[in-house]
């Protein structure tokens, strides 16, 4: 076939086209898997015993924002990653703002209680199954955008993969937060962005495997 | 004409097509096939590929992503930057699968910006007639009335007795299978 013949073609079967579609969905979509993901850690976990009375607490929002705060500087990154010729690394630094926000007020609580309460306040007494829930709740908005990245045309895969799994986590630790006994400042900085971090990994091996166009 | 310039006439015309106006997205297909056969030519130069049949390749599998990514394109961003991002994507994907290295491939994000159109056209290597024949009959024939006997879109579909949109459709539906088919193919061997 030669080229103007290809040309004649594609403008020929030419209809009008929804440039808005794919970041309407990109939200509706992270919204929907939000809570199809809390409606999976109520129905395996369950909620915390003392979730009626803590959910409005310091703890709990913490987990909440710190989750929806990261989740969104990711998203936006990721939506933008799906559309040639932007610059989605650009906006993706603030990722940073949450996460070291997070750290230095671990940083002051540690600092202002008693040496021998570190390892407490730090592991806690369920840091691994943190680590496991975490990514694996993840997973479940991960598959969404993960099926949405095909339906774009990412040209850097790996921060594709890499923005949709940090997203996927901080949507997953929204939900976890609902379960989550746990909290402690400094717990909830360490192993939150470890998890964060796995799931960008992830995200990252798997992109350039599983979305070619 | 620099890049900025090229942005101005084209980004209305882009915009038009969005909107269905079918000679205002031809033309946008014409302007920025010569300037993206310019690219990959010199950008293929660079990696010591000559063969101007090969650039043709890379430019018809670019366009054929152009057109079926065009719900990616954000109105407020240049269509150019988008359109190079594109080229570039399908040049690397070709030069990988032709036996490169990614880790060596020395395609500059900005080298666009330099590029000079480049107005004559050359044979394909057959990627795509090849890939064609893998089409559901009926498709192929409403493609060749088309693209070969320069009917409309109307003529076509009155001839293979379809409505003009389910020609559209069934067109559009044959371009995403010749894209999947492109991409699926495992490494080219090499001439």
């Amino acid at each position: 076939m030669k080229t103007d013949e290809l040309i004649s073609l594609m403008a020929a079967s030419d209809r009008p086209v929804d440039t808005g579609w794919l970041g309407r969905t990109t939200w509706l979509a992270a919204l929907l898997a939000t809570v199809a993901t809390v409606g999976l850690v109520l129905l395996t976990l369950g909620a915390r015993h003392d979730l009626a009375a803590t959910w409005a607490s310091g703890p709990v929002l913490t987990k909440a924002l710190f989750g929806a705060s990261v989740a969104t500087i990711a998203l936006a990154a990721f939506q933008k990653s799906l559309r040639p010729g932007l610059k989605p690394r650009k906006g993706f630094a603030l990722i940073a703002v949450p996460v070291v926000a997070v750290a230095i007020w671990a940083a002051v609580t540690l600092m202002n209680a008693p040496p021998e309460q570190w390892t407490a306040l730090t592991f806690g007494r369920s840091w691994r199954a943190c680590l496991i829930a975490i990514p694996l709740y993840a997973l479940v908005p991960f598959a969404v955008l993960l099926a949405l990245a095909r339906q774009g045309a990412p040209v850097d895969q790996p921060f594709s993969g890499a923005s949709a799994g940090i997203a996927s986590a901080g949507l997953a630790t929204i939900a976890y937060s609902v379960h989550c006994p746990e909290d402690a400042i400094p717990f909830i900085a360490s192993w939150y962005p470890l998890a964060m971090a796995a799931m960008a990994g992830l995200g990252a091996w798997i992109f350039p495997r599983m979305v070619r166009w | 004409m620099s890049i900025d310039e090229l942005e101005t006439q084209l980004r209305p015309a882009f915009l038009a097509g969005l909107g269905g106006d079918a000679a205002a997205y031809r033309l946008f297909l014409e302007t920025i096939s010569l300037r993206l056969r310019g690219y990959l030519r010199s950008q293929l130069a660079r990696v010591g590929r000559h063969e101007a049949s090969e650039a043709e390749d890379v430019l018809q599998e670019t366009l054929l992503a152009l057109h079926l990514s065009r719900h990616t394109y954000e109105p407020a961003s240049p269509v150019t930057a988008w359109a190079h991002a594109i080229a570039r994507y399908k040049l690397i994907d070709h030069l990988r699968r032709s036996g490169r290295h990614a880790a060596n491939l020395p395609i500059d994000e900005e080298a666009y910006q330099l590029a000079a159109p480049d107005t004559v056209a050359s044979d394909a290597r057959l990627d795509l007639s090849r890939a064609m024949q893998a089409l559901p009959e009926r498709t192929r024939t409403l493609i060749d009335r088309v693209k070969v006997q320069g009917c409309t879109i109307a003529e076509a579909a009155g001839a293979a007795g379809m409505t003009e949109t389910a020609a559209k459709v069934a067109i559009h539906r044959g371009l995403h299978a010749l894209a999947r088919i492109l991409t699926k193919r495992g490494p080219r061997a090499e001439p």
